[in-house]
Formats: structure tokens, C-alpha cells, sequence
């Protein structure tokens, strides 16, 4: 007709594609996006199914418990933690607004599961017997594991126990902690502290050794240089690569003529760093990655962040001697050392760290039993032995003396490990890594103290604490 | 050309439709809730009536406008039912007087051609009603563009789009050069000024979809279309600048994940509601509409998409365009060009609200808050809604088939 009804057809056109491209966009949503965010647990409705099963109860060794679960209306159900921030880290949480974490979340199914047989559908009951989820038993030791809260004090650190002989977690602490009873409350604050208290720092905590790393350039050296154990080594105090870059030992001690066992238990830098560089990065390597360093480590019920040992080039001197000593960009979590500790305890064989025994009906019938599974053979019987012996000595007359506990032997290695992020100058991290007793290793531990100054000192007392609580009566 | 056969063959539909929703809603409760079937059968009464009413008044007219509105009203009414009860029993009132003030405009307002002389009063209540809330406004989720008269809450730019619909139909209607477009443009960009000060941004972008629309129908010329969208676009940059709520819509837009426990919260919820739907939905009345925010208007979309899937969305997004169709076909063939103008600024207002909040919802482009016309809940929207669709009606009786 005109210039305004081929204008009308035109603007009908327009906004047909605008119609067709929102249909369009919503399929691309359905197809895409969609899956995807369905099952995230921002999703209240996937805790409006959560909520139909009480969710089962999670026990220590010793059946004592630590949560509880009511129902509070259709769509809710409070769990207490009753070990507050004891076992924030380890334990996690279950929460509507900040989702799961921790064995909450790696037994999610389990707790969640109820035994309703498909043949209760045809019971209608007005009453319908309330859903339950099973019950977990793990390998936590309460009372270890609150020793160990107690004993990391107001530092920042974690600790780790495992049972040598099966890989059982027997405690696990991580500080700062929380308490995940009261998340709402503490939220913010929690997100803002420079400490961040929700980081499990015993599984995903990654520090520089130090001296513990020495165990495996110990090992390394016993396996590819003969005769170690019959040498004479020369330490004056300094190992000098270039005109930039030495070695010096901690507090600048001059150890003098000493055997492989005496570098071994007073923790010579200079001695170890020369093995670093006589062994080389390959040797060293392979030796670290034995250990699952650079790997993921096998386990159950927990989460554990890979440990790293670098690749470095053969004219990286420098670095490859501060490698042997656990420093340079050598990084591993307590868990990593724990696992040291439990695999030289257990003649040589690495058992998978893991934190559920059994899982339990309602009711308490048993569904699964889990046993601890050897990971492999890391080193040989022989060696691990003579490791022993080392890490005995370190205890009853090297740098650990302070992990002594009357009437127990028990063996370990200090650490005192620099670390220079932020730039400033910050008193080394302090470890401890051992097991006792040393005729029949039931107890291997990794205690890590952030900017805990001396090794021998603070993590070598909250050792012997530890063990004397464990062993003691 | 004789439609009577289609309009009865898709009444007889809506009826089943609306009957086998609300019997499925009745199922819902034990003992079966009875109301359902009194909500359903009352609709239904409601809706047949209304359409006896026209056809048998104004045969002339095109019916299908008011069948395709009476089936998305029906569609709001059983959704508002699943969310809340006495919202859908108020949702039918309202629907019921806007069913009345259509049929009122359709039977007592005089011809339409009467109307365009009106340009400076159009002006001064387009100005009137844009500007009200920054005077008298109180704040509503997040933005302040409600006010309160005597108990109700109304939004006073549902009745400046209106106005401004008129007004740019009378002012655009005698356009012979370029300075007969001076006025108009400045009156828009004061509203669309109003509407990003009140927060209001997604009736500022009905607005511009309403302006340029009915502008290039009034010229025909491509190159002012260019000029406002340049123009459009500097003024969201400038926007973007000075104004933090509307960075703050951008922001979620691009990641709404990052905040999706705060500020991204009404969007995410969204998103989770259609997602959990499916294509076929959950079932009418077994979502979650109490996780969705504001789930009774602006977001009944998503629920509508999580009890009865994406196809019903896609329904919905179709009826619409249908609608569109119908308004824009009464422009087409009228005459007078003030009546032209206006049917299209109103059909486009009706149409860009709908691609703004689905769009929306859907975090496909920016969300703002904004209704449904005829789903969501509301007085104040049903009535608007009806009101525009009553002229167009009008407009549509003036030629005959």
C-alpha cells in the first residue's frame, strides 16, 4: 500500500528473530548450561531430597560420636558437630548455604542412603517409618585427635597421625580452625581472615621440609652411592657453589668430621647438600616420586593436594644441594611426610591413608568393612631398617631430643624449613616427622608449626606429647 | 474471510486446557482440593463469556487478540495457583477488570481518530507520569519505581508507556523533515533519563524498543534507526559510567556464579528453576516457586518453565509472537495514521516486555525487573496490559473484513 505497511512487515520481521532468538538461547541453555548446574548445591532443591533421609551419624574408633542429626521441620535438618572445631577440617560440613566439604562430602551417598526396600511402597502407612542414612565408623582417635588441638595451641599449623601398619587416619588437625556449628555467624569473618581458617592445611597444606626431606636424600644415597654408611665427611660449616650462592648449617654451626650417621641425626646441611649434588636432580627425583611426590597419593575419605619435587638442570648446582635439603621449590604437605614417617615404620611398604573402618545401618548392622590396602613396596626392608635406626638416633641424641618420652623409643627427624613468601623475614616453619615405638611402629605422625621457629624444639615437643597420650597408658 | 470455525475450535482447547490444569492442581492435596475445580470451572465461565461477549457485540473485530490473551492469563492464573491461592483467586478479579475496561474502551471510547489532537496533554502526562516516583516513590526490590495510593501499589510508568505510545503517534503522525523529530526525541530521552534515575532500567529499554519502533514506521528511514542506536548506545555507555546499580547488573550479567549467594541470587535462582524443569516440567503446582525470589511476578517465567518445561515456554514465547502478530496485522490495515502509529508503539511496549524479562530470567541478556504482561501477578500490569490491548481492539473494529 504504502511506505508504512512494508515498514510493518519489516518490523514484524525484527522482532520475530528477537522471539526466535530467545527460543533459541533457551535451548542452548537446556542443552548447555543446564546439566551442568542442576546437581550444584546452590540448588536448594537437591536439599529438599537431602532432607528426606536423616543423615547417619559419623563415629570415631570407639563408637564415640561426632554428629548428630535431627529433623527440625520438612525441609531442614540440623547437624551438630559435637566436637566443635576439633574436627572442623577433617569431618567438613553439611550446609544449605555454604555447601559440603570435607568426609561430609566424600560420604555423601553413604550417609545419605536409606534402606527403604522397594517393597515399602506398597506399605501406605500414615506413619511412614522416618528415612535414615547409614552410619559411618572411622579411624579417628578422639582423644588423640583433641590432644593434638589442644597441643598445636594458638599456632597456626596441623598435624597429622596415621597407624604405620594399616594407613589408618588416627588424627588430623588443621589451625586455625572453626566451628562448623555456627557457620552462619562466623561466615564472613572466616572468608576475610588472612589465615584462611577453612583450608585443611594437614591434606592440602604445602610447605618446604626442611630437614625431614632428608630421609629421602638419605635413602637416596643408600641406595645409589655404596659404602655411605662407611664414609668420613668433611663439614666446615659452608658449602660454597659460586661466588653468590653457599649452604651454611642452621645457626651457622661447624659439625667437623662426622659419619654418614652423625650427618644424618645433627641434620648437617652442608653434608646433605654435597649428597645432593654428588646424587644429582634425576636421583633425587626418582627417589621423591617413590613417595608419591608429583603425584596423586592414593587414599580414602580425604582429599590430599599433590606434593612437588622440582626438575631441575644439571647447572642448577645451587639448587639442586638446597633440593636435598628440602628447600628450594621442594614442596609437601604433612600428610606427605606422615606417609614418610608410616612407610620407613612399616619396613619399607606405603599403606593407603584411609578414614572409614565401616559403614553401618541404622540400626547398626554392619554393610562394609574397609581394610587398609598396602599402595607398594616403596623401599626395601634393609634400608627401611637402617632408617630406623637413624631416626632413633635423631630422637635419643640429635637435633630431636625433645620428643623424648620415658620408657618409649621412638624415632623422627626436626625440621626447620625457610620460607620467603611476602618477602619478609619470617621465622622458618617447624616439623617433625617419626613413629613410635621403634621395636613395632603402631603410631607415625608429621607435625608442621608455621613460622614455629626450631624444629628440635616446639614440633619435637608436641611429638613426645602426642605419643604420651597415645602410648602412654 | 470467516474465522469462526478456528476461534471456536481453539476456545474449545483453552476450556480443556484450563480444566485439566486445575484438575491436575485438585490432585495435588489429600482430600482432593475442590477449589481447584471451582478456580477452573470459574476461569473457564470468565473466559467463555467474555469471548460470547465480543463476538456477539463487535463481530467486526479481531477476535483472536482476546483468545490469545485469555489463554496467557489462564496459563498465569493456574501457575499463581500452584504458588499461592489467594494470589491466583485476586490474579482472576483483575483479569476479570481488565476483561471489563477492554470491553469498555472497545464499546464507549469514540473514534479514535478524535484522539490525536490531544499532543500537548499526551506531553505533559507521559512527563507527568515518568518523573512521579523520583517525588513520591518508595524503593521495591531494588528499584523505586512504586507509589503508594491509598493501599495500592501502582507504577506510574505502566501508565507513561501509554501516554508516551500516544503521544509519539501524535507527534510522529504529520512528520515531514528532520526538526519535526526534535520534540519527540528530546521527550524520550527525558523518560528514558527518568527511568535509569529510578533504577527502572528495564522499562527504559521498553522505551527505546517502543521509541524506535514507532519510528521507523513514522519515516521509514533506516538512518534515524542508526542515529538512536549510536545514540542508545553512548547513553548506556555514560550510564555504565555514573550509575553503580547499573554496573552492578552488568557484573552479574557476565558471571553471575561469582556472587551467586548475594548479589547474583535472583538470577541464579532463576536459572537453577528452569534448569530443574526439564523440557516436559516437574508437574504443574510440584515446583519449588519458594526458592525463586519474587517468583509471583517478575520471575514467573522460570517457575512456569520448572512445573511445565521448556516446551511451555516456548508455548508462551510463541502465543505472544502470535499476539504481536494480530496487533500489528489491525495496524496494517487501518487507515488513519495516528491509529497506526499508536497499535504499533503499543504491540511493540507488549512485545519488548516480554522479550526484556524472558531475556532477563534467563540471564541471556541483563536482568531487570519487570512483569509479564498478563502472567504475572498484578493489578497494576494486568489492567495496563488490557488497557493497550482494548485499543488496539478498538483499532481493529475500525475496517471491516
Amino acid at each position: 500500500m504504502d511506505d508504512m505497511s512494508s515498514s510493518i512487515k519489516k518490523v514484524l520481521v525484527v522482532f520475530l528473530f528477537f522471539f526466535f532468538a530467545v527460543i533459541t538461547y533457551i535451548t542452548y541453555f537446556e542443552i548447555a548450561v543446564a546439566p551442568k548446574i542442576v546437581n550444584s548445591t546452590l540448588n536448594k532443591r537437591t536439599w529438599v531430597k537431602r532432607n528426606e533421609v536423616l543423615r547417619g551419624t559419623i563415629y570415631d574408633r570407639n563408637m564415640v560420636a561426632l554428629t548428630k542429626s535431627e529433623k527440625v521441620d520438612e525441609l531442614t535438618q540440623k547437624r551438630q558437630y559435637t566436637g566443635n572445631d576439633v574436627f572442623a577440617h577433617v569431618l567438613g560440613y553439611v550446609n544449605i548455604k555454604y555447601g559440603i566439604t570435607g568426609l561430609e562430602k566424600k560420604y555423601d551417598s553413604e550417609l545419605m542412603a536409606d534402606d527403604t526396600s522397594i517393597l515399602d511402597i506398597f506399605n501406605i502407612d500414615k506413619n511412614p517409618t522416618p528415612k535414615v542414612g547409614h552410619n559411618l565408623i572411622t579411624t579417628l582417635d578422639s582423644k588423640l585427635q583433641s590432644k593434638a588441638y589442644e597441643l598445636l595451641g594458638d599456632n597456626i599449623g596441623a598435624i597429622v597421625a596415621l597407624d604405620p601398619k594399616t594407613g589408618e587416619i588416627l588424627a588430623l588437625v588443621s589451625k586455625p580452625s572453626y566451628d562448623p556449628n555456627n557457620l552462619e555467624k562466623i561466615w564472613t569473618d572466616l572468608n576475610k581472615n588472612k589465615n584462611s581458617p577453612l583450608i585443611n592445611r594437614a591434606t592440602a597444606g604445602l610447605y618446604p621440609p626442611g630437614s625431614t626431606f632428608k630421609i629421602i636424600t638419605a635413602l637416596s644415597a643408600l641406595e645409589n652411592i655404596g659404602g655411605i654408611q662407611n664414609r668420613t665427611f668433611k663439614d666446615n660449616g659452608k658449602l660454597v657453589f659460586n661466588s653468590k650462592e653457599s649452604l651454611s648449617n642452621f645457626g651457622g654451626e661447624v659439625l667437623g668430621n662426622l659419619s654418614f650417621r652423625n650427618a644424618f641425626i645433627h641434620s648437617s646441611n652442608v653434608v646433605f647438600g654435597g649428597l645432593g649434588e654428588e646424587l644429582g636432580n634425576t636421583k633425587l627425583k626418582t627417589e621423591a616420586e617413590k613417595f608419591y611426590f608429583n603425584a596423586n597419593i592414593p587414599s580414602d575419605g580425604v582429599t590430599i593436594e599433590n606434593s612437588m619435587f622440582p626438575k631441575l638442570a644439571k647447572n642448577e648446582i645451587g639448587n639442586i644441594a638446597q633440593s636435598a635439603i628440602g628447600q628450594s621449590t621442594v614442596l609437601a604437605t604433612p600428610m606427605e611426610m606422615a606417609l614418610v614417617a608410616a612407610t620407613i615404620a612399616n619396613g619399607g611398604v606405603m599403606m593407603e591413608p584411609y578414614l572409614v573402618k565401616e559403614v553401618t545401618k541404622s540400626d547398626g548392622t554392619k554393610i562394609k568393612a574397609i581394610e587398609g590396602k598396602p599402595i607398594g613396596t616403596i623401599i626395601s626392608p634393609s634400608n627401611s631398617s637402617i632408617m630406623k635406626d637413624l631416626m632413633l638416633g635423631v630422637v635419643k641424641e640429635g637435633t630431636g631430643t625433645n620428643a623424648n618420652v620415658p620408657g618409649i623409643e621412638i624415632c623422627g627427624k626436626t625440621g626447620t624449613a625457610d620460607h620467603k613468601e611476602g618477602g619478609g623475614n619470617l621465622a622458618p616453619h617447624a616439623w617433625f616427622v617419626g613413629f613410635a615405638p621403634y621395636a613395632s611402629p603402631t603410631i607415625a605422625l608429621a607435625i608442621i608449626v608455621e613460622d614455629g621457629g626450631q624444629g628440635g624444639i616446639i614440633a619435637a615437643n608436641i611429638a613426645s606429647g602426642l605419643i604420651k597420650e597415645y602410648l602412654g597408658s | 474471510m470467516n474465522t469462526l470455525k478456528d476461534e471456536k475450535r481453539l476456545v474449545r482447547f483453552t476450556y480443556i486446557f484450563c480444566l485439566l490444569g486445575f484438575f491436575a492442581l485438585s490432585l495435588l492435596k489429600t482430600p482432593i482440593d475442590k477449589e481447584a475445580y471451582v478456580m477452573g470451572v470459574i476461569t473457564c465461565i470468565l473466559f467463555g463469556y467474555s469471548y460470547f461477549v465480543i463476538r456477539r457485540f463487535f463481530p467486526d473485530g479481531d477476535k483472536f487478540i482476546f483468545i490469545f490473551v485469555g489463554i496467557l492469563s489462564i496459563i498465569g492464573i493456574m501457575t499463581l495457583y500452584g504458588i499461592k491461592m489467594p494470589s491466583s483467586i485476586k490474579q482472576m478479579i483483575w483479569f476479570a477488570v481488565g476483561v471489563t475496561i477492554y470491553i469498555l474502551i472497545v464499546i464507549l471510547l469514540p473514534d479514535l481518530k478524535s484522539f490525536m489532537k490531544y499532543k500537548n496533554t499526551y506531553l505533559i502526562l507521559t512527563l507527568l507520569f515518568m518523573s512521579m516516583t523520583i517525588i513520591f516513590g518508595t524503593e521495591k526490590n531494588g528499584s523505586k519505581n512504586w507509589i503508594v495510593f491509598y493501599g495500592f501499589m501502582v507504577q506510574p510508568s505502566e501508565f507513561g508507556k501509554i501516554f508516551l505510545c500516544a503521544y509519539l503517534a501524535s507527534a510522529l503522525k504529520d512528520y515531514k523533515e528532520h526538526k519535526d523529530l526534535l520534540i519527540p526525541a528530546i521527550v524520550v530521552m527525558v523518560s528514558l533519563l527518568f527511568m535509569v534515575f529510578q533504577k527502572d532500567l528495564g522499562t527504559a529499554l521498553i522505551l527505546f524498543g517502543i521509541s524506535v519502533t514507532m519510528l521507523y514506521i513514522a519515516t521509514a528511514k533506516l538512518k534515524y534507526i542508526l542515529v538512536c542506536f549510536v545514540l542508545f548506545g553512548i547513553g548506556s555507555v555514560i550510564s555504565y559510567q555514573l550509575f553503580d546499580h547499573v554496573r552492578l547488573r552488568i557484573m552479574i550479567w557476565r558471571n553471575p556464579w561469582l556472587y551467586a549467594s548475594d548479589k547474583s541470587l535472583q538470577i541464579v535462582q532463576s536459572m537453577f528453576s528452569i534448569a530443574s524443569g526439564g523440557l516436559f516440567g516437574v508437574g504443574l503446582g510440584q515446583g519449588h516457586p519458594e526458592f525463586v525470589p519474587v517468583s509471583q511476578t517478575d520471575f514467573i517465567f522460570p517457575v512456569i518453565c520448572e512445573e511445565m518445561g521448556i516446551l511451555m515456554g516456548f508455548a508462551i514465547i510463541i502465543i505472544y509472537f502470535l499476539l504481536f502478530y494480530r496487533c500489528m496485522r489491525a495496524a496494517f490495515y487501518v487507515e488513519d495514521k495516528f491509529s497506526r502509529l499508536l497499535a504499533v508503539g503499543l504491540s511493540a511496549m507488549t512485545a519488548c516486555q516480554v522479550i526484556v524479562i524472558i531475556g532477563g530470567v534467563t540471564n541471556m541478556i541483563p536482568l531487570t525487573g519487570i512483569t509479564m504482561p498478563f502472567i504475572s501477578y498484578g493489578g497494576s500490569s494486568m489492567v495496563i496490559s488490557f488497557i493497550s490491548l482494548g485499543i488496539i481492539q478498538k483499532i481493529s473494529e475500525d475496517w471491516s473484513w
